[in-house]
Formats: C-alpha cells, sequence, structure tokens
C-alpha cells in the first residue's frame, strides 16, 4: 500500500469538519448562556439561559418520575430522546458541550497506553437505574453525575469567579504599578473584559474547590481513557444509547474481508467499534473518524435496522435488580438523619423553594440559581441539608444577602424546585429569621448607638426597629440608647441586616430557618397564644 | 519612547500613587468668612427648579468652568423607583448635567457607591436613563471601581482620621453633591453630608458608632463645590430607603448652596426640625465648615 496516495473521504473529512464546528458552536452558546445567567437590567430574564437543563432527559426523568409530576419546562428533553432514534448518540459527539471540552483535554493530555476497551461499560447504565429508582424512593442522587450538572456547578462556583480575581487582579497590577503608557492600553482592555465576560461582582463559595475538583477529575480521567467519563459513568449517556440501540441509524463496520488493520478499532474514542470491527450503535456518538481513517473506505453510516448486539446497554436481571434495590434502600439511611428530626438552623433556602424532601427531589443541584444570584447570597450546601443535600442552595448571609427586589433565582431553577415568584410575593414570602445576639450587637452589649441593620432593612415598613432604652454603658455611665428588636411579622429573612452588620466576624444580627414559609412546624411562636403552657 | 520620557511616565505614575497613600489634604481655608448664599426653588418643573435654584446663587458658571471635569454625585443607593424618594430625582440629575453641559464642562461623571446591588440601582433609580436620555458623549456613569480608592487622611478629624475616598470625587474640578432629603433611623435625616459617604470604602457601617461628628470630620475632605439638595419628594418616614409612596411627601423643592452645611440646616426644615437638630450639622459648623444659623444666611427663595 505505501507509495499509493490514500484518497481522503471527502464527504466524511466535511462531516468532521462540520461535527467539530457544530461542537465549537454548541459550546459557544453553553458559554453565552452561561454568562447571560445573570441580572442584565430588568427584572426578567429574557430567553431561556437554562437551556442545557431542559434539554436533558436523565434530570427530567428522575425528577419528573421522582416526584410523578409532569415538568413542562424539562419536556424540551423529550427532542433529545427523539434526536437520539435518529442519530444515536450523536449528541454526544456534537453538541454535548462537556464532550467538547474532553475533546479538548484528551488533545493536551499525554495520549500513549490508553486501553481500547471500556473499563466499565455497565456502570452508566448502574447509574442511570440507581438514579431514577432512587429518584423514585426519595433519594435524589442525579445531580452528582450528571454532565451538565457537574459542569456549571464547577464553572459557577469555582472556574468563573476565580477567573475573575485573576483578571481583577492583573489589572489591579497594571493600574497600581504601570505607568501611564501601559494604561492605555490595558484599561480599554479591562472596559471590554468587565462589559462582556467578567462578573459583576466577585463571588465567593463555600465548596469551590470541591466544585472544582469533581469537575477536574472528570477532565483528567481523560488521560486514562479517551472520553472516559462518557463510557464509563455518565448516565444521560446510557439513557441515549438505550434509545439509540433501537433508533435507526446503522453502522456498517469493517468485516472479514477488510483486512486486519484495526485503525477503526483503535482510534474509536468512545469503544463502539470492537476487534471485529463492528460498530455498536448504543456506544456510537458519530464522530466520523473512522470513517475518514479507514484505508479501505468501506465504513459508513446509514439509516436501517440494527443488528441488535450493544455490549453496553445489555445487563443482566441480577444486576438491574442490584441497581434497583440499592436505589430502594438507601432512602432509608437518609431517613435516618437528625436534620429529619429537627432541621438544620442555618438551612435557609432560597424564596420560592417548595417544602424540603420535594425540594431535594426537584433540585438537580445545577448552580443555576447559585450563578445567576445577584447578591452572592446562595451558596452550595456541605452537610447542611444532609449528605444527599449537597450542593444543593442556600443563603449564607454572611456572604450575600438575598436582593428585595430580584426574583431571579426562581426563574432559572430548570425543576421548579424553586418557584418563580412575581416581586409582590418576593416581597411577602419569609424565607427565614433575623435574631439579635445582645451579646455583641452594640446598642445592647456596650450602650453604643448603632443602625446598619435598620437603615438596610428592606421591607416597606421595617421589620427593625428602635426602642429608646437607658442602660448602663460599657463605662459604666447612664445612657440612653436605641436598641433594635425584630417584628415578627414583617421581617423576611433576607438576611441584608446579617451581611452588613459592622461588627467583625460573626454577625450581631443573624439568620436561622425559623419561621420559614414552606414549614409549618417552623412557625415562630406567638405569645399571645400560650404555647408554652402559660 | 525614550528614557525620558519612561522616566516621566513613572514620576506621573508614583505621583498619583503617593497622592493617594498619605497626603492628601482639602483642609478649609476659610469658612463662615461671609453670609453664605441659599437658592430655594419650588414648583412642578423639576429642570426649571434646578435652574433657578443655581440662578438665585450666582448661575451655574459660578461652579463650573469651561473645560472642567465634572463630578455629580447623586444619592442612588437604593433598588428603588423615583416615586419612592429614596434615590435623588433623576430629571433633577439630568437637568443639573445639562446646566454643567451648557458651563462647558468636558465631561461629567456619576457615580455612587450603592447599598443594594449596583445595577439594580443604577437601573430603577432612573438616573442612567435620564442621563442617557441627554445624548452627550460627555456624560458618563459608571460603577464604583475598587482600585480607585485611596486612604486619607483625615488631619482636622475629630473622631474619623483615616479612611479610603473614591478619587475620582477627590480630584474632579468641580464635585457637585446631590443628595435626596429623607428620613434616616440614626441621624433623623440623610442630607448632604450624608451623601458624602457613597464615595468611601471601607466597612461604612463602622461609621455609624459616633455618626454625626464622622460624617463632619468627612466633610473637611470632601468639599463640595455646591450642594443641590433635592427635596421634590421627601421620605418622612422608614428611611433611608422607604419603599411606600405613602411615606413621601412631595414638596418639589430644590436647595442650592456653595455651603454644605448651610444647604443641609436650611433643608433640615422642611421636615419641621430645627438645624441643631441633626448632629452632623452641629459638628461640622462647630468645626468652622459652614453656616447653620438660618438668620445669617442669604435665602433666595423663587417660585416656578
Amino acid at each position: 500500500m505505501k507509495g499509493v496516495k490514500r484518497k481522503v473521504n471527502n464527504t466524511a473529512g466535511r462531516g468532521i469538519i462540520l461535527r467539530r464546528m457544530s461542537q465549537i458552536i454548541f459550546f459557544l452558546v453553553f458559554l453565552v448562556l452561561f454568562l447571560k445567567t445573570d441580572y442584565t437590567g430588568s427584572d426578567q430574564l429574557s430567553g431561556a439561559v437554562n437551556l442545557l437543563f431542559r434539554l436533558d432527559p436523565f434530570l427530567a426523568a428522575c425528577v419528573m418520575l421522582g416526584m410523578q409530576a409532569v415538568i413542562v419546562v424539562m419536556l424540551p428533553a423529550l427532542a433529545v430522546l427523539l434526536i437520539s432514534l435518529f442519530f444515536g448518540r450523536g449528541f454526544c459527539g456534537w453538541f454535548c458541550p462537556m464532550g467538547t471540552l474532553l475533546d479538548f483535554f484528551s488533545k493536551i493530555l499525554p495520549n500513549k497506553g490508553k486501553k481500547i476497551a471500556t473499563y466499565f461499560p455497565n456502570f452508566p447504565l448502574y447509574l442511570l437505574i440507581f438514579s431514577i429508582i432512587g429518584s423514585v424512593f426519595g433519594i435524589a442522587f442525579s445531580g452528582f453525575v450528571d454532565p451538565f450538572s457537574i459542569l456549571v456547578r464547577g464553572m459557577a462556583q469555582a472556574i468563573y469567579p476565580a477567573f475573575n480575581t485573576l483578571t481583577v487582579n492583573f489589572f489591579t497590577f497594571t493600574y497600581q504599578e504601570m505607568p501611564g503608557f501601559v494604561n492605555w492600553v490595558t484599561e480599554p482592555v479591562y472596559d471590554i473584559l468587565k462589559h462582556w465576560v467578567l462578573p459583576s461582582q466577585q463571588k465567593y463559595f463555600h465548596l469551590a474547590y470541591l466544585s472544582l475538583l469533581t469537575l477536574v477529575v472528570v477532565f483528567l480521567l481523560e488521560g486514562i481513557q479517551r472520553r472516559f467519563f462518557c463510557r464509563n459513568i455518565c448516565p444521560l449517556g446510557a439513557m441515549l444509547s438505550l434509545v439509540a440501540q433501537r433508533g435507526s441509524m446503522v453502522g456498517v463496520g469493517g468485516s472479514e474481508a477488510c483486512g486486519v488493520c484495526q485503525i477503526c478499532h483503535k482510534s474509536c474514542r468512545i469503544g463502539a467499534i470492537d476487534s471485529d470491527r463492528t460498530i455498536d450503535m448504543a456506544a456510537c456518538n458519530l464522530c466520523l473518524e473512522c470513517v475518514v481513517k479507514c484505508p479501505r473506505e468501506i465504513i459508513s453510516f446509514s439509516f436501517g435496522r440494527q443488528k441488535r448486539t450493544s455490549g453496553v446497554v445489555s445487563f443482566s436481571r441480577r444486576r438491574f435488580l442490584g441497581a434497583a434495590l440499592t436505589g430502594m434502600m438507601l432512602p432509608s439511611v437518609k431517613k435516618i438523619e437528625p436534620i429529619i428530626l429537627n432541621p438544620e438552623p442555618q438551612l435557609i433556602r432560597p424564596p420560592g423553594a417548595i417544602t424540603e424532601k420535594d425540594f431535594l427531589q426537584r433540585c438537580v443541584r445545577c448552580a443555576e440559581c447559585v450563578q445567576v444570584c445577584i447578591g452572592n447570597a446562595l451558596q452550595p450546601a456541605f452537610l447542611q441539608a444532609g449528605f444527599d443535600g449537597m450542593f444543593s442552595p442556600m443563603l449564607v448571609a454572611r456572604t450575600g444577602y438575598c436582593e428585595f427586589n430580584c426574583t431571579l433565582c426562581g426563574q432559572v431553577c430548570p425543576t421548579g424546585a424553586i418557584r418563580e415568584l412575581t416581586q409582590k410575593d418576593k416581597w411577602q414570602v419569609k424565607i427565614g429569621h433575623a435574631w439579635f445576639d445582645k451579646n455583641s450587637c452594640l446598642p445592647y452589649a456596650k450602650g453604643i448607638p448603632c443602625m446598619v441593620c435598620e437603615e438596610h432593612c428592606p421591607t416597606s415598613e421595617k421589620a427593625i426597629r428602635f426602642r429608646l432604652v437607658q442602660m448602663i454603658g460599657s463605662e459604666n455611665q447612664p445612657v440612653t440608647v436605641k436598641q433594635p428588636y425584630i417584628v415578627d411579622e414583617l421581617c423576611i429573612g433576607c438576611g441584608i441586616c446579617e451581611f452588613k452588620c459592622p461588627i467583625p466576624g460573626k454577625s450581631a444580627i443573624y439568620l436561622t430557618s425559623a419561621g420559614e414559609h414552606r414549614n409549618p412546624e417552623a412557625a415562630l411562636p406567638v405569645a399571645k397564644v400560650g404555647l408554652y403552657g402559660s | 519612547m525614550n528614557r525620558r520620557q519612561f522616566v516621566k511616565d513613572v514620576l506621573l505614575w508614583t505621583a498619583g500613587l503617593s497622592i493617594g497613600v498619605p497626603c492628601i489634604d482639602m483642609s478649609v481655608i476659610s469658612a463662615r468668612s461671609a453670609v453664605p448664599l441659599l437658592g430655594v426653588a419650588t414648583g412642578g418643573n423639576y429642570a426649571l427648579l434646578v435652574s433657578k435654584a443655581l440662578e438665585s446663587i450666582g448661575g451655574t458658571s459660578q461652579f463650573v468652568n469651561n473645560g472642567d471635569k465634572v463630578v455629580i454625585k447623586p444619592n442612588m443607593g437604593w433598588d428603588r423607583s423615583p416615586e419612592q424618594g429614596a434615590n435623588t430625582h433623576p430629571l433633577v440629575m439630568k437637568a443639573l448635567a445639562e446646566l454643567a453641559l451648557d458651563a462647558g464642562a468636558s465631561k461629567v461623571r456619576v457615580f455612587d457607591y450603592t447599598c443594594n446591588e449596583k445595577r439594580r440601582c443604577y437601573a430603577n433609580s432612573g438616573i442612567i436613563d435620564a442621563l442617557r436620555s441627554i445624548g452627550d458623549k460627555r456624560v458618563s456613569w459608571e460603577h464604583i471601581d475598587h482600585r480607585k480608592f485611596v486612604p486619607v487622611d483625615i488631619k482636622k478629624g475629630k473622631s474619623l482620621k483615616r479612611w479610603e475616598i473614591y478619587k475620582e470625587a477627590l480630584t474632579a474640578d468641580c464635585y457637585i453633591n446631590v443628595p435626596v432629603a429623607k428620613h434616616h433611623g440614626l441621624s433623623r435625616l440623610s442630607l448632604g453630608l450624608k451623601n458624602s459617604m457613597g464615595i468611601i470604602g471601607g466597612n461604612r457601617g463602622k461609621l455609624h458608632h459616633d455618626l454625626g461628628q464622622q460624617l463632619a470630620d468627612l466633610a473637611t475632605v470632601v468639599q463640595p463645590q455646591l450642594t443641590i439638595i433635592d427635596a421634590t419628594r421627601m421620605l418622612l418616614r422608614n428611611g433611608p430607603q422607604g419603599g411606600r409612596e405613602s411615606d413621601v411627601k412631595v414638596a418639589n423643592t430644590v436647595i442650592a448652596s456653595a455651603d454644605p452645611v448651610a444647604s443641609d440646616a436650611y433643608a433640615t426644615t422642611l421636615f419641621g426640625l430645627q438645624p441643631g437638630d441633626i448632629d452632623s450639622t452641629v459638628a461640622a459648623y462647630n468645626m468652622g465648615l459652614g453656616e447653620m444659623d438660618l438668620e445669617r444666611m442669604d435665602i433666595i427663595t423663587a417660585q416656578v
């Protein structure tokens, strides 16, 4: 064969270019949507910035089956299943932003000695079954393994804010340490970045490292095997495989007659071609590399009937039972966590959050609300909501407060875990309650006047008011001082008081989830009723 | 670039930095020397109100020279609409910006270090839309850039000795302070001196411990050439951010003065209080920063 110039398969070559273009375009769309997940000058977001999570049939299945409810905004996910019926896992090869990133990383990571056969071909299916059955029985696991959740979480809670720090530090350096002529160049660049790319403020996140780590691990696994995540973990991929296997796209691979080069087998990024050169359409993501690389140009794809020989989604009954039983059993462990008895007082959910049990079921840990929160108030929970509540959003008022007129988190939540509130409803919805620490609050502890909490309290009839009190000041002198107090019915728990409290370290006014609207058990005691045996 | 140019640039730049660090001193040279002029205009046309009040004290050209870089500092610290009276009225801002342009300002900049989320405040105060409607490239607005806070020694300060202040406000050729007159829980009223808190950095909540004196101390280094108090709408209760129109009194009044204490003192009376009721006014008066006795002011009122 040497010396014979190999003809490039033009159609397939063009196909690869198209595929790459599609990957780049959809990745850019994803980035733009990510950046647009922000306040844009109007109370209402325009456009579906949470599009990615509306297109995810895995999350849709888990949430809808878990809640036994139809969630309309997630229905476009059906379209992805439909595409799979005709184009197999083309979604993974052509659209998925995670897949695009992985293809990029496999290019820059060393490429030697990678195993060709998929390590755990059945594991994605196992995760899929476990996640869905688990959802039905009350444990929400999907968000931990869904590629989009992992991706957006890592971006929102680590990469994007860290990128901002880096950029701001650089331009602070040039601004403060560099002569004017450098600034003539750098300042306009900074202005452009601020306008188009950078967040409007620096955000700070709990679990920043953990959010980054999960994403980075997915990237690094690419060093072990190409598309490691897609082949060995991704339950969304498994779901598409199930459809693809019954779909109408057929790949004609090599045969005994084609020779023994096995280039297709070795070069398939997703392990869809075995050593006999049959193409498993349940795995194939239509990247078209094999078509181009085949020296005899005998690989092709067309619509037809498949021979059902997939090794990816064949599953023994025993394994199925194993996955299903795990999904049924684990929720009972969840039920012995103490937060079932006594809700964590620091666990303050976003305004519009539904009851805690349903909230955890619906929340897919996508971090859309965290990303859109203009106050940096929403943080990923660690263990406050139980082990499986990790990465679900909670308000941590010392890092940020809930902006009174803002309703964005409810607008971006793709699952309805956070209901979309009208501004008028938002003003009323009590998500927690503020309490004074009289040991550190200046007017109480030292007789020093201070009113920062009252000044910032946003309810039109202020929930923080003053009493004029005579007391002994910290130097034993009699003083008359205004002491603030909370009006229970008016406080909505936005947390601006805790955020702005000038006491260093621990705030002298702090929020708890007491009184939150979604939990009648948490209602604040009312003196008149004589709840406590008076 | 040659070596000389480089050295020049470096010097220029280091000068900027060293000015920033220890030695900005804009202490009061003389105050209370003459009887302060105060222009007060009432009426329904806000653009006319502003120009009339300014006319009474000599017109814009008294304050803005041809080619000046002007900073107009409103109160737009809250995510509230103009009707709610928590922020400076957009029409007052617009009129003022136009007057400054007419007087030959080469640049009119607007900013405030907001309490609520900055973009919401800028948008919902209506001020940005109003400025945009002027359609003049010399008018610009910016969000606070934290790199531009410089520590300033407050040499005359009794309670406040040093604080971070926004460089753009200190280096303007003409700095115009445009507070909205409103109720405030601790200082009773939020007026001109209080509005200067919108150009300082750091943990601003700490200032509230001895607020009156600290505002007066701040006024020794933040010295507007002109104060325009917007009392077109007065928030009477639940200040400083309000939220209910029932707490707002439509007073249709604008006060203009070069004396920051006199304008605050006069505005206080609109609320039925005496100048002496406001700690910052008294403290500033005692430090010689301006007049608080209404009898010793030349008050020119006009009906528009």
